[in-house]
């Protein structure tokens, strides 16, 4: 899973007994490594663009894996091919399987064609957070949108993904929503398959 | 708990970010034991505060709460506590299986990486916390060839509490 | 001074000065403290301290001091143990007997230590009830929106704002 061996580490995959995925561990587990990669990528950065960057590229890299041990293991290696397929794929199997829930929300961006976002009250990145003034709109939901930015490259549907708080009526905590604007060649090749 | 696979894929996506920062495998090694000790001085205070202990100041009890209660609490496994030396101060921890290493091979130009290195870190950073300074050390590891996951826990020594502040402050 | 020991609490002076109020709403919280193994004083949070005579940082050491000694004299005087160290001979953590609060004539200090050295004081009003579980909770509120928070540095002051918003909640209702 690091680096080098890429076609070794599939071959890898395949020996492996699939029914691991019912392995648990805790969310605390989770939490405390997170806290130490976003603590660790703090050291190598001067801003927070930067820092947003460096944690979607780790969920990027995460991404790509999930995307690849799905499709071995819930759809006998077939890829889905159209916008609203993949969305919705993201949007239920790789949620359930990475934080053991469907997204709160799917929904098209009201502005923009080319535009989708998926919503989640309490993002498991952002569960415990509390954001100082001074870092601005910094926004742990970087690594989220890596993942999602990972699993849509991997799957031919390239895109830029960020992540956002957003304020909600009623609520004391934002929820954070993942912003998924696909590439100009997706939505052409979408529209030719009609 | 929640599925092991984020939790071994983010594990994997950090080592691997870890590799291209440093470019040199024993750096990464050191990276990662540095990172479990950060973890481990916070997760004690989760531990302390979930499974009611009141007070740790035998090493022999304790190893056995980690192996026991720590690992299941945490990475939903247990270990055994075994090989323990004649003086009582340091032991062997032996993993039933690691969730860590799911999907991992080492590829040939990491070879002397100690891929879990984490975790010692993380056991010496939490006793470290609760006053018992350790060293923590892989004996066994099955992604360099060997037949089990296995740790080497030694109690340095038992810090006191001191008072913290200098009289002229 | 006479504090401590096991269950029970020795309370000095029964008699309340009629001067003594509540915080806002009601509550019977004056000030919170908590301190890490270290001595550093991670949250300090007030709600109803009239008087102020020292600058932050001296009160904070004084308070840490004062539970420092306290465990100490505490821990030498129990009758009950065999094994115990000579008086200022440093204790580990968890080590001797704890107390958990003491009540003066004008207000009562509740404590507690979990063994990784977080100690968290609460003053409230000297007839207000037994905060053990109080004390517990926050701990748990500390863990859960500071410690958990990959924003935190550990050591550092506490400016969490999901940990105050709960922990003001928690007071004014609770304590």
């Amino acid at each position: 899973m690091i680096g080098a061996g890429r076609t070794k580490q599939y071959a890898n995959v395949l020996d492996k007994p699939l029914s691991k995925g019912r392995q648990e561990v805790s969310l605390s587990a989770f939490s405390f490594l997170f806290s130490e990669i976003v603590q660790y990528n703090q050291t190598q950065v001067d801003n927070i663009a930067e820092l947003e960057r460096r944690l979607e590229d780790a969920g990027y890299a995460v991404g790509a894996r999930v995307l690849e041990l799905l499709c071995h293991r819930e759809k006998g290696n077939r890829r889905e091919t159209r916008l609203l397929g993949i969305l919705s794929f993201v949007h239920s199997t790789v949620w359930k399987v990475l934080f053991g829930k469907v997204a709160d929300s799917l929904e098209k961006g009201t502005e923009h064609e080319d535009e989708y976002m998926i919503s989640e009250n309490e993002l498991l990145v952002n569960r415990f957070i509390s954001v100082p003034k001074d870092m601005g709109a910094f926004n742990c939901g970087a690594f989220v949108a890596g993942i999602v930015k990972g699993v849509l490259d991997g799957a031919g549907f390239p895109a830029v993904v960020t992540a956002h708080f957003v304020p909600m009526e009623q609520q004391q905590r934002p929820r954070t929503t993942i912003l998924i604007k696909f590439a100009e060649e997706v939505l052409r090749r979408e529209a030719k398959l009609g | 708990m929640q599925n092991a696979e984020l939790f071994t894929l983010t594990y994997g996506a950090i080592v691997r970010q870890l590799l291209t920062d440093l470019e040199d495998v024993d750096e990464v090694n050191k990276q990662l034991d540095q990172m479990g000790y950060n973890i481990g001085i916070r997760l004690i205070d989760e531990f302390l505060a979930k499974s009611n202990v009141s007070r740790c100041v035998n090493f022999k009890e304790t190893a056995e709460v980690i192996a026991k209660v720590g690992f299941k609490m945490f990475l939903g496994i247990t270990a055994t506590v075994t090989n323990w030396d004649v003086d009582g101060s340091s032991c062997s921890l032996v993993l039933e299986d690691n969730p860590l290493v799911d999907f991992v091979e080492l590829p040939d130009m990491c070879q002397g990486l100690y891929y879990c290195n984490v975790l010692s870190g993380v056991i010496r950073g939490a006793l470290e916390m609760v006053s018992m300074k350790t060293e923590v050390t892989w004996v066994r590891d099955m992604l360099r060839g060997d037949d089990a996951y296995e740790l080497r826990l030694k109690l340095l020594k038992q810090v006191p509490e001191e008072y913290p502040y200098k009289d002229d402050e | 001074m006479q504090f401590f020991g096991g269950t029970s609490e020795v309370t000095l002076s029964p008699s309340v000065p009629s001067s003594i109020g509540t915080g806002p709403l009601g509550s019977n919280a004056y000030m919170l403290y908590l301190f890490n193994r270290n001595g550093v004083c991670l949250l300090y949070k007030e709600w109803h301290r009239p008087l102020k005579t020292l600058d932050s940082n001296q009160d904070q050491k004084l308070m840490f001091g004062l539970l420092f000694s306290l465990k100490s004299f505490t821990a030498k005087m129990d009758p009950t143990r065999v094994e115990k160290g000579n008086l200022g001979v440093p204790l580990l953590p968890g080590e001797g007997c704890s107390f958990h609060c003491f009540r003066t004539n004008t207000y009562k200090l509740s404590f507690m230590e979990s063994p990784s050295g977080i100690k968290i004081i609460l003053v409230t009003h000297p007839k207000s009830k037994d905060h053990r579980e109080n004390l517990r909770y926050i701990y748990n509120l500390y863990v859960g929106n500071v410690v958990k928070n990959p924003l935190y540095v550990p050591g550092t002051a506490i400016k969490c704002e999901l940990f105050n918003t709960s922990l003001d909640q928690y007071i004014q209702t609770s304590i």
